[in-house]
């Protein structure tokens, strides 16, 4: 197990004079799931391209397995990607979709037979080798561009937003079938996702990236419970994000007081965190929504809105309805400036 | 999209009788001249007339070379003109169409015209020549077959690379960066991805530039004159200088019997492919 199988070094991105991604580092370990994650624009997909040697870097290499690739052409890094949008060949039926990278090979016939039907069984399709994407549903032909993409054996698998494409059902059966995948193949592969429900389930690290800078980097857990920065906080759900001075905390709006003076710039609650029914502050139901085990409830505050989860035992308040609350901050994250 | 077909017909109508009366009914009666037999009656006479001929044959032979050539290199010169201008900027991208359209909108007696200034005694091409002194007496360039068939290339390069850029627009988006990926170099590319993905293009550009080279008449008469013979060149003077209106129908007849040919022995290539 290699701790840098991929290696970004210095990596810099960008489409004529505009810089995507400056001077990136990055290490993925073998056999990793590793997300990149961040809104539409911070480089993500750059970087991902970067990787697979469709995109050119203006500085800074890419190591694959120990060898410096930075120079070798696409076709020659052994490198599978999934795209978003599937990319199969439309003139090809699933069956030679698959087979294309092995015929390219030249291999015997017979072993790319095999291969392919291997690889399409590995996905479940046996038996639909001989449709066109077109007769095939979204599901099915992303299904047939990972198995073009694995029967190839390559040794780091990109995929592209996975599962954006995809209806709820279907999205959590591909997320299932990723991960069987990556775990019968032990591969080390590397998707990109704007969401981050997406990235806490499936990876094993995620590197949270924002105008091309990784913002943080960490396992799942270590991100949902300790995001370091405000916009990392924001991307896991913490909905209530404010400065402090003094014991208070303070916005455009106003400011609410503290029980006492936080040690951190910035405070950050989940919705959850926040305690509805009683506490020292009050505001005006703005929005409620019911959501089976906790009404969420939008109340306007000093702070202006402030997003919170109350438990379904309590009484429900109606809109425009005085609220109490606290912002505790025993349940607070701190945050750096 | 109509309540029943006959609204449809209706509508059809007008352009149904136009191209009947002002261009089936007199191409009838142009073609069944070339049937026409010396002592009346039917007979296929006129043709072997016409291919008995030797001067004939070569005028045959080289038009069907120049059209076959120029279609040919109009394909080669399209396919890179073409996935050049599908990968550029928006704006960029209809600047350069505009600049590949342009052409025609300027008649092509102008165009023709433009390459004697360009290949004349005292063109550029000679001036150059002679100016540096690589020959002491300019060159003949004009009334040579590469005249006409510069000429034509020039003349329907825009069409093909217009049909070659509709076809490029349709191919899915990451399909080539995907083929890139699973191991095919940029000839791979083409021949497994966008040949296939755009023969449909192909075929409609081979067309346009293979007939409109067979038919063209103002570019071979400027550029070959009487010394570089096309079909239809021929056929001006059989009909205008020797009055001979059998064989100019025999001409007019193998000239819609090649563009036919062309159309579906493309088609043919196009559909066997997949």
């Amino acid at each position: 197990m290699s701790d840098a199988f991929v290696k970004l070094s210095g990596l810099t991105l960008g489409y004529g004079r505009t810089v995507a991604v400056p001077a990136l580092d990055l290490s993925i370990r073998e056999g990793e799931l590793i997300a990149l994650l961040g809104p539409s624009g911070c480089g993500k997909t750059t970087t991902m391209r970067a990787i697979a040697g469709l995109l050119d870097p203006s500085d800074g290499t890419i190591e694959i397995d120990g060898r410096d690739v930075t120079r070798v052409p696409a076709n020659k890094r052994g490198i599978g990607l999934v795209f978003q949008s599937y990319a199969l060949f439309p003139h090809l039926s699933a069956h030679e979709n698959v087979a294309f990278g092995l015929r390219l090979q030249k291999l015997p016939a017979e072993e790319i037979r095999a291969r392919t039907e291997e690889g399409l069984a590995t996905v479940g399709l046996t038996g639909f080798g001989k449709r066109k994407p077109a007769e095939m549903s979204g599901g099915q032909q992303q299904r047939v561009a990972l198995a073009r993409s694995l029967v190839m054996r390559p040794k780091v698998l990109l995929l592209d937003e996975p599962l954006s494409n995809l209806d709820a059902r279907l999205r959590l059966e591909m997320r299932t079938e990723l991960q069987r995948v990556q775990k019968e193949t032990g591969i080390t592969m590397v998707f990109v996702t704007h969401d981050q429900a997406e990235a806490l389930a499936l990876a094993d690290r995620i590197v949270l990236m924002r105008e091309g800078r990784i913002e943080q980097l960490g396992t799942p857990a270590d991100l949902y419970a300790r995001p370091e920065t405000a916009f990392a906080a924001e991307f896991m759900g913490f909905e209530n994000i404010f400065r402090t001075e003094g014991a208070a905390v303070v916005s455009d709006k106003g400011r609410l007081p503290l029980a006492a003076v936080p040690q951190s710039p910035i405070l950050a609650w989940r919705p959850d965190a926040v305690t509805v029914g009683e506490g020292p502050h009050e505001g005006r139901v703005a929005a409620a929504s019911f959501a089976g085990a906790h009404r969420e409830y939008v109340i306007d505050s000093a702070l202006g809105p402030v997003k919170a989860d109350a438990a379904i035992e309590l009484p429900e308040v109606p809109l425009g309805g005085t609220i109490r609350f606290d912002l505790p901050l025993a349940t607070a994250r701190g945050l750096a400036a | 999209m109509f309540r029943n077909t006959r609204e449809g017909l209706a509508l059809a109508l007008p352009a149904a009788i136009f191209s009947t009366l002002l261009f089936l009914v007199p191409v009838g009666i142009l073609l069944s001249e070339a049937f026409r037999g010396s002592a009346g009656g039917w007979s296929v006479q006129g043709y072997i007339d016409f291919f008995s001929e030797p001067l004939n044959r070569t005028v045959f032979l080289r038009t069907l070379k120049l059209g076959l050539l120029v279609a040919g290199t109009a394909a080669v010169i399209g396919y890179a003109a073409a996935f050049c201008i599908v990968n550029l900027g928006p704006k960029t991208r209809g600047k350069v169409f505009g600049m590949v359209v342009l052409p025609l909108m300027i008649s092509p007696v102008a165009r023709t015209y433009a390459w004697i200034v360009i290949l004349g005694r005292t063109g550029i091409v000679n001036e150059a020549i002679t100016g540096l002194g690589l020959s002491d007496t300019p060159l003949r360039l004009l009334f040579t077959e590469t005249a006409v068939f510069l000429g034509l290339l020039q003349l329907f390069l825009p069409l093909m690379i217009i049909s070659l850029v509709s076809a490029m627009e349709n191919i899915p988006r990451d399909v080539i960066p995907a083929a890139r990926v699973l191991g095919a170099s940029w000839i791979e590319v083409f021949f497994k991805v966008i040949l296939p993905l755009t023969k449909e293009g192909l075929v409609i550009g081979g067309t346009l530039v293979f007939t409109g080279a067979l038919t063209a008449y103002i570019t071979p008469a400027i550029l070959g004159g009487s010394k570089v013979l096309m079909l239809e060149t021929l056929l001006y003077q059989r009909v205008n200088v020797s009055n001979d209106f059998v064989s100019a129908s025999v001409i007019a007849m193998i000239l819609i019997v090649m563009s036919f040919s062309a159309n579906l022995l493309l088609k043919r290539i196009a559909t066997a492919r997949s």
